[in-house]
């Protein structure tokens, strides 16, 4: 069985304030990444294939993907801001081209949170999809999945019949870190590169960013004295009282 | 000389650094006290390949070179507080595998070196006597040549890894007419009939790395086991230890660092007399110090790597390095603790430990007096 588990460059999310934003995977694809291979360990799975979609620059994330431990990787090259329905489009093209029984995603990547390109990679190709997926369970001789989704509600248990898209939430594993025998091992794998011309696919964001705005500085504090004068600040300042 | 880092070597010691943020530092206070081997740390460094970082990729190593290696250690020891732990790990790297790396032939190499990367053999080795430190060759252990057999009978003192060892370098007398010529290695494998592990010490500081005594008698080591040839333990020995002086502190740099940063941060959170303590000269100069040493330290340790990288000859930047590293260590340990006042001297703040932890680098792998000894025949004195 052949999986295809897609990964995005995000800034570091763990990174300081102020400090230089290095990228890193996005954390839930990195656990997309990590399910994929326990599949591959336990022999549910022969080959984890890794794309991604962004210029030369997110080869560095390509490579602690290959570090990790996935057999091989594609990059399309686009260095556009792309929106999620022209990567779930690039993704469909690339998915009909490969081929592979489970597509496995984060559920969204944490830069910009938007929760969509799984939903519509499924979309498009007519196959089952099983979002926020916390438990990953292969049935029937691999013809269907047994997935625990984490609702609001509680865990919901679905059954998909495979090829399917499976998108990661929080806490379906804890990846890996990258290992230095992995490091050497990923030097030697290969990264292709193909463009969106060669997957004969042509998009267009029907999306654009105006702009984005951090939020405001949380102001400093001020240290009460008393019980008293503390219920009065609520009252009076705060007005939560 | 360049320390510029390629781009290999800085993601290499990239992923380092994101390891050490995963969990090598709990139970520190209790295992210290109980004088506790973490196994499981053990099993992570190997896992994520420290053990393996000089070892060739033909035995499932990463085949680094000791610049490089030595620089993943300073970031190890950045992360990691179990000074023991390096400790064991520095031992087996430097006293096992090292002198195996150099003198084994392939059926050793290939016995010994796949297990001694992936952490699941521990390895030493055996080389002081009671009556033999500084003056190295003058060993009481003797080893006999029975059939197809060595005999060793004696015994051995501050084996590192001693009672937790699957195999440990035995240095002995094979002929004790020829003095340090005399001399030859075996490895000698716990299963050993007349080998006895199990006698532990306890000791001041690197609590949580076993040491022992080991006995030997009538142990039978097969001739296969013995190292590179009859006579040439010296020789060998003397070759892996500039490796192991030159590198065994390599990670106390990074607990340096590690110090430094502690300190100014609680310089500048202490107040006394309405300032941070950071503002009081006396308090500023301190630190000052510390990162002199840490600076010094960093050079001497890269300069030791560098030299291994492109010559023979490094006893002179190994002897200094060690001396350099366990003077700074030691000092900047006493500083901590001053600067941290009565918090300082409490187990719970973990500076205490590392002074216990340092002191014994002016001991091991060759006494700082011995090194000043070095230093002082290569200036001609």
């Amino acid at each position: 069985m052949k999986i295809l588990v897609t990964f995005k460059s995000v800034p570091d999310p763990y990174a300081g304030a102020g400090a230089a934003a290095k990228s890193v995977i996005n954390p839930f694809d990195e656990i997309a990444i990590e399910e994929a291979l326990r599949m591959r360990e336990r022999g549910e799975a022969t080959e984890v294939v890794g794309v991604t979609i962004g210029p030369a620059q997110v080869d560095e994330q390509i490579r602690s993907a290959l570090a990790m431990g996935i057999d091989r990787a594609l990059r399309i090259d686009d260095s556009r801001a792309l929106d999620p329905y022209a990567l779930a489009r690039i993704l469909y093209s690339l998915v009909t081209k490969e081929a592979p029984q489970v597509v496995l995603m984060g559920k969204q990547a944490v830069d910009d949170d938007s929760n969509q390109v799984g939903q519509m990679l499924a979309g498009l190709l007519g196959w089952p999809q099983a979002t926020f997926v916390s438990k990953i369970e292969f049935l029937d001789d691999k013809k269907r999945a047994r997935c625990g989704r984490e609702t609001d509600s509680g865990i919901e248990v679905i059954a998909v019949k495979l090829p399917a898209v499976i998108t990661a939430d929080l806490r379906l594993n804890e990846p890996r870190y990258v290992s230095l025998p992995g490091l050497m091992k990923a030097r030697k794998k290969p990264i292709e590169t193909l463009t969106c011309e060669q997957l004969g696919v042509k998009v267009e964001p029907l999306t654009t960013i105006l702009s984005i705005s951090s939020p405001p500085r949380r102001p400093s504090g001020v240290r009460v004295t008393s019980v008293e004068e503390l219920i009065a600040k609520l009252k009076e300042e705060a007005k939560v009282l | 000389m360049d320390f510029a880092w390629s781009d290999q070597q800085k993601e290499l010691l990239a992923a380092v650094d994101r390891f050490v943020k995963e969990q090598l530092n709990y139970d520190m206070i209790e295992n210290d006290r109980n004088a506790v081997f973490n196994h499981d740390a053990w099993k992570k460094c190997a896992g994520f390949g420290i053990q393996g970082l000089p070892v060739s990729e033909e035995y499932g190593g990463l085949g680094q070179d000791p610049l490089t290696t030595v620089a993943a250690l300073e970031r190890l020891g950045y992360g990691c507080k179990d000074n023991g732990l390096l400790f064991s790990i520095n031992a087996h790297m430097w006293t096992a595998i090292i002198p195996l790396i150099f003198n084994g032939n392939e059926a050793q190499k290939k016995k010994f070196l796949p297990g001694l990367v992936d952490g699941s053999l521990i390895g030493g080795n055996a080389m002081s006597e009671p009556n033999s430190g500084s003056d190295a060759f003058a060993l009481a252990t003797t080893a006999v040549k029975k059939g197809a057999k060595y005999i060793l009978n004696g015994s051995k003192i501050f084996v590192t890894n001693g009672p937790i060892a699957d195999v440990l370098l035995v240095f002995a007398a094979t002929d004790k007419s020829k003095g340090a010529q005399g001399i030859s290695a075996f490895l000698v494998e716990k299963e050993f009939p007349g080998l006895d592990l199990s006698h532990k010490i306890e000791k001041m500081g690197i609590r949580t790395s076993p040491m022992g005594e080991v006995f030997f008698e009538d142990c039978e080591v097969p001739e296969e086991n013995l190292l590179g040839k009859e006579g040439a333990g010296s020789w060998m020995f003397t070759r892996s230890m500039t490796w192991e002086r030159g590198s065994i502190l390599a990670a106390h740099v990074g607990t340096m660092q590690r110090l430094l940063e502690t300190c100014i941060r609680y310089a500048n959170e202490r107040k006394q007399g309405g300032q941070s303590i950071g503002k009081f000269q006396q308090v500023a100069t301190k630190i000052v110090e510390m990162k002199m040493r840490v600076e010094r330290s960093r050079h001497a340790l890269y300069h030791y790597g560098w030299a291994m990288n492109h010559r023979k000859a490094v006893y002179m930047e190994a002897a200094l390095a060690k001396l350099e590293i366990s003077d700074s260590w030691v000092k900047c340990c006493e500083d901590a603790i001053q600067i941290h006042g009565g918090y300082g001297y409490m187990v719970e703040y973990e500076i205490e430990r590392e002074l216990r932890d340092s002191l014994g680098s002016k001991l091991y792998s060759g006494t700082s007096e011995i090194q000043r000894n070095i230093v002082a025949s290569l200036l001609g004195l």
